[in-house]
């Protein structure tokens, strides 16, 4: 699970001037409002197919709900099997440069699950390698509009350091 | 034109508009980002409203023309008989998910429910079997549209909120900065270059 992006910045110190502070505090809330709506922690498919109200836990508390129509479409791409390792929401991590974005392998089936997915829900053959699936911004597009509710975006520290 | 900003020039005031240079340029890159992400969802999101907003119209252009015909196949009055039998509550399932930190709605009509289908089969057709089917769609498509058209709203909103702060940081914030910088810099060459010339000064009215 990615580290909440606002552990990156410094604290504010008390030897900083009112417009060092304000900058900072601004910087602060930016983060903490983009990775507001990472998961605490993922659900497997299986699990959540179970669930009257499938949904999961952000970081700052409030719940992220998945449309059961959504995850219906997800479970007719892939078996039980692949089912129960596909772990939800999927993580979208943004480039540095937007151009391209990739998608952290964390299912434990070197990226199999993911790669089915994001190729029938595009479409067309995608790469991975044994951490990440890479895709490029209009494919992004595509894959968001066909689960809107299943992928969440992530802020990586790299875009600001 | 950026103002100056008002700082005494020294090293120290130097060192820290640097600090604080870098810092809004990090400020601007992460909410450039945010504003690109965000822009991609609502132009995607505007695109999906438009096309729902037709689909409706064309489903309850269907629906009316259903309606009509098992109107006139039935008549009004019984046909409103049987519409009182098919009242029910609409279970819609309401929740909300986060995008680029924007928290926006989600609904979806739950699928056990089969509101439109109360109506007694004996006494009806399949002219009603149709204006419910259709009635059920429409009312799909209007959950569809509702949640659509709210987050068209929020994305929105935020798109101008966001907008506002990276004009200011573009325009204002850094330029200032950035203007200070040099101002400060010219400053201490122009502090060096005089230090220089009274030592050389010194040293001709020494020898």
């Amino acid at each position: 699970m990615p580290k909440p992006l606002h552990d990156e910045v410094p604290p504010v110190q008390s030897g900083q001037s009112l417009y060092e502070k304000m900058l900072q505090n601004c910087l602060r809330g930016e983060f903490r409002v983009v990775n507001a709506g990472l998961p605490k922690s993922q659900k497997r498919l299986s699990d959540l197919l179970n669930e009257k109200y499938p949904y999961v836990i952000c970081n700052d508390g409030s719940t992220h709900f998945f449309k059961k129509s959504e995850l219906e479409y997800l479970a007719s791409m892939i078996d039980a099997e692949e089912q129960k390792a596909l772990l939800l929401p999927m993580l979208i991590v943004l480039g540095a440069d937007q151009a391209e974005s990739t998608i952290p392998i964390l299912s434990g089936c070197e990226g199999k699950v993911e790669e089915k997915i994001v190729s029938k829900a595009l479409n067309m053959p995608v790469t991975y390698d044994e951490t990440r699936i890479r895709i490029y911004k209009p494919q992004l597009a595509l894959l968001r509009r066909k689960l809107k509710t299943t992928t969440v975006y992530v802020f990586s520290p790299k875009i600001v350091a | 034109m950026p103002e100056l900003i008002k700082v005494r020039p020294t090293k120290i005031e130097l060192v820290k508009l640097k600090r604080r240079l870098s810092l809004a340029q990090r400020v601007q890159k992460i909410v450039k980002d945010r504003l690109s992400i965000l822009t991609m969802e609502f132009l995607q999101t505007a695109r999906e409203t438009a096309e729902a907003k037709r689909k409706l119209i064309d489903e309850f252009s269907e629906l009316y023309k259903a309606l009509s015909v098992a109107a006139g196949y039935h008549g009004y009055i019984a046909l409103e008989k049987e519409l009182i039998a098919t009242e029910a509550d609409l279970k819609i399932t309401a929740g909300s998910r986060n995008v680029a930190g924007v928290r926006i709605p989600s609904f979806e009509l739950m699928d056990d429910t089969k509101p439109m289908r109360g109506y007694n089969l004996v006494d009806t057709s399949s002219w009603l079997d149709r204006t419910a089917q259709l009635s059920e769609e429409s009312l799909r498509a209007i959950v569809e549209l509702a949640e659509l058209q709210r987050n068209f709203e929020l994305l929105a909103m935020e798109i101008n909120r966001i907008k506002r702060i990276t004009n200011a940081l573009e325009y204002i914030v850094i330029p200032g900065l950035q203007v200070t910088i040099n101002y400060l810099n010219m400053k201490f060459e122009e502090r060096d270059r005089e230090e220089k010339a009274r030592l050389k000064r010194v040293k001709v009215l020494v020898a």
